[in-house]
């Protein structure tokens, strides 16, 4: 192992260490709502703001670095496992304040999100985390947005104490089932894993009962509209069961705030062998079970040779990976369950085709709906007819009859819908209502795109200037030379 | 014959235009509302100037909240800074609908006034919140931070609360290169509006020696996942016209 921590300029350390919390795909900033203060640097606002886009089209939003990556797990998936011979560093508690203020005033950033690796042991990790989030909210006066990571195995008082100070915690449970945890995360158990989010779920439901808001967390806005979401059939839910309010909290005044932005955890896609459906059926249950506001999937990037994981140069299942947060959103902000899009006989999902107009073709018999009488429910389920676009559906036919053009106008995605609804009595061509039909219209406008998704950069058109290297820079003459047309 | 109004490309001229045309009493069919730089003028119109007066002004967006909402207010000024060809027309004829219907007119998508107006609203709100995300600065070296946009919607006016509430104690300014207008903010205190000279413009185009611009672009270099490299979803997300002012692309 290097130990060159000395030597390290803050640039190499900053490379190295972004370079290592890439893999973590939350950048979310969204949750918090907070205005500005007098004297303090920044606010956050409830739907996030993304401040970059990455060469692999993945959103910056905050600082994502690892306070360090020295780790003494050796989890096989992982870059940093202490097996790897790679560069290692650490960054002190004020580089890391430093870089966020500066680059938040600078507006590259909308926050900090923190994780490690486990050094030494996981409560002194946590206790150098929490040492570093505590200077950056007090000395540093930062308002902004903080994520940060519990460290499995943590103490419970500095999981607290942190929660206090921070937007959005997380744990990652990585790997949804006991056995693969075990053959590819030895040092990880599921008991450590569980603890701490259920730990920081009694403390938001604490909090939140001590400020006088509803002990789970809000959801996304429509959604209390629709009869049978995976938020109100909630089997894990205890209704009336005498909550006690954790000793912690019985003085809290409403300005303090614990994990206002929820917690949110992650899994890998492709590197054990789970099928889709109980992917999405633990993402479900963490939703009920522990309340968390998003479970977040990563296509498995090979990085270590190792004969418990795939090849090394298996591609990453991205699509797939699409797939299951297609499916996400659905149980999220649709109304579907788990149970409904897929079952035992068809564990994973369609390739071709995306969830929702996969579960419709299966249900033709609810369809078409005709869209001046379909409840808020009817029409989201339509393929090609988003939250948006259902709530302008709704408010426009109050006035006056619905026409195809005014559908489009609407952002309706025609392309889809079509199929599946009627304005007015009728469709908008005359077309057999056969899911052989409608799979076969449906997939040959689909096929381009999906390949997209899952080769992202084999194929283009071939340009001029990028293939044949004239790229050369654009003299005044040439710019004169292109008006008088000579070039 | 067609009466053709116009008027600066400023909120006031807008509104005191739309209450000119509307009390000339020559029929809403017959005249017409643009805003200057006019393009080619039509065959077979009059043209009449309008000069802003304040109270004139005042009276219309009066009018607008009482009579339809303070939300349909919102909207017509965001739709006002759009750069649209048509806006000033539709914001007419959007009052002309309004005005008799009420606050209920908003939810009428099917009027093409109403959704062009929607259309308008949401392509400069849209806008606004991109320079939200994309706006950079650059601190000098007295710790003043300056950031230069180019903006298709004159969005100096919607963007600028934001930030105000996000950096309230430090000074910052953002410069619409296009326009020559900034929004000035000191320490502290309220932010406000002033055109600059051309020298003032070369003056605050000078980019100061900076480390943390270094670090940035590290930063973002290495962030990205090579095994996962898609340039196109990344165009798709932040289109290259952004990119202008951006420091790590730059």
């Amino acid at each position: 192992m290097n130990t060159t921590a000395g030597t390290l300029s803050l640039q190499d350390k900053l490379n190295i260490l972004a370079d290592a919390a890439k893999y973590d795909v939350a950048c979310t900033s969204s949750g918090s709502d907070r205005r500005g203060r007098k004297g303090f640097l920044g606010n956050a606002s409830a739907a996030g703001i993304c401040h970059s886009f990455a060469s692999d089209g993945r959103c910056i939003s905050l600082l994502k670095i690892l306070l360090s990556n020295e780790c003494i797990f050796n989890c096989r998936y992982c870059l940093n496992r202490s097996d790897n011979d790679r560069p290692r560093a650490t960054f002190t508690p004020e580089e890391i304040c430093t870089l966020v203020v500066e680059f938040y005033r600078r507006n590259y950033i909308e926050g900090l999100f923190l994780s490690s690796g486990v050094v030494k042991s996981p409560s002194y990790t946590m206790e150098l985390m929490y040492q570093t989030i505590y200077l950056l909210r007090t000395r540093y006066r930062f308002n902004g947005y903080i994520h940060a990571k519990a460290i499995p195995g943590a103490p419970e008082d500095l999981i607290m104490k942190t929660g206090f100070l921070v937007d959005r915690m997380s744990v990652n449970i990585e790997l949804p089932s006991r056995d693969s945890l075990k053959l590819l995360a030895p040092h990880k158990s599921p008991e450590n894993l569980i603890r701490p989010m259920r730990q920081i779920q009694q403390g938001i439901t604490g909090h939140r009962l001590a400020i006088g808001k509803d002990p789970q967390m809000e959801r996304a806005s429509g959604i209390q509209y629709l009869p049978h979401t995976i938020f109100k059939d909630n089997p894990y839910k205890k209704l009336g069961s005498g909550k006690q309010l954790p000793g912690l909290f019985a003085a809290t005044d409403s300005s303090s705030s614990f994990v206002p932005a929820g917690q949110s955890t992650q899994m890998i896609i492709g590197a054990s062998g789970e099928t889709d459906l109980e992917l999405l059926s633990v993402t479900q249950r963490l939703y009920q079970q522990y309340d968390l506001k998003r479970v977040f999937f990563s296509a498995y990037v090979p990085l270590n040779e190792d004969a418990a994981l795939p090849d090394i140069h298996t591609a990453p299942p991205l699509l797939r990976e699409h797939r299951l947060y297609q499916a996400d959103w659905l149980l999220r902000y649709y109304g579907f369950h788990a149970g409904e899009l897929l079952s035992k006989e068809r564990p994973n999902f369609n390739i071709m085709i995306d969830p929702k107009c996969d579960w419709a073709l299966r249900h033709l018999e609810q369809f078409p709906v005709e869209i001046q009488y379909a409840s808020y429910a009817q029409l989201l389920r339509v393929p090609g007819i988003g939250v948006k676009s259902a709530r302008r559906i709704i408010q426009a036919r109050r006035h006056g009859s619905l026409t195809f053009e005014h559908l489009k106008k609407m952002r309706v995605v025609l392309k889809r819908a079509q199929y599946f609804i009627t304005c007015g009595g009728k469709m908008l061509h005359r077309i057999p209502i056969e899911e052989d039909f409608i799979t076969r219209r449906l997939t040959c406008d689909n096929s381009g795109k999906n390949w997209e998704i899952s080769h992202p950069e084999t194929y283009r058109q071939l340009s001029l200037f990028d293939d044949f290297h004239i790229d050369g820079d654009v003299t005044v003459e040439d710019s004169v030379k292109t008006f008088s047309g000579q070039m | 014959m067609t009466t053709v109004f116009t008027c600066k490309d400023l909120f006031d001229d807008m509104m005191t235009c739309i209450y000119d045309a509307w009390a000339s009493r020559l029929g809403h069919a017959n005249v017409k509302l643009l805003t200057e730089p006019l393009g080619t003028r039509e065959l077979f119109c009059t043209y009449r100037h309008i000069d802003a007066q304040p109270d004139k002004a005042a009276s219309v967006v009066r009018t607008i909240r009482q009579k339809i909402s303070a939300h349909a207010c919102r909207m017509v000024y965001r739709a006002a800074m759009s750069d649209q060809e048509d806006k000033l027309d539709v914001i007419y004829r959007f009052l002309n609908l309004g005005f008799y219907q009420g606050p209920s007119v908003l939810d009428c998508l099917q009027y093409p006034a109403v959704m062009r107006l929607f259309e308008l609203d949401r392509k400069v709100s849209n806008e606004a919140h991109y320079f939200k995300e994309f706006i950079r600065f650059f601190s000098y070296e007295n710790r003043v931070l300056v950031s230069h946009i180019e903006p298709r919607s004159n969005v100096l006016t919607l963007i600028s609360p934001y930030f105000s509430d996000r950096l309230p104690s430090e000074n910052w300014m953002i410069i619409d290169d296009g326009r020559m207008l900034a929004m000035v903010h000191p320490a502290d205190q309220p932010c406000y509006l002033t055109a600059l000279s051309p020298e003032e413009m070369k003056d605050l185009s000078r980019e100061p020696d900076d480390a943390f611009v270094g670090l940035w672009k590290g930063f973002f270099s290495h962030i990205g996942i090579h095994e996962r490299k898609n340039p196109r979803c990344q165009r798709s997300m932040l289109p290259l016209w952004y990119r202008k002012n951006m420091t790590e692309f730059r």
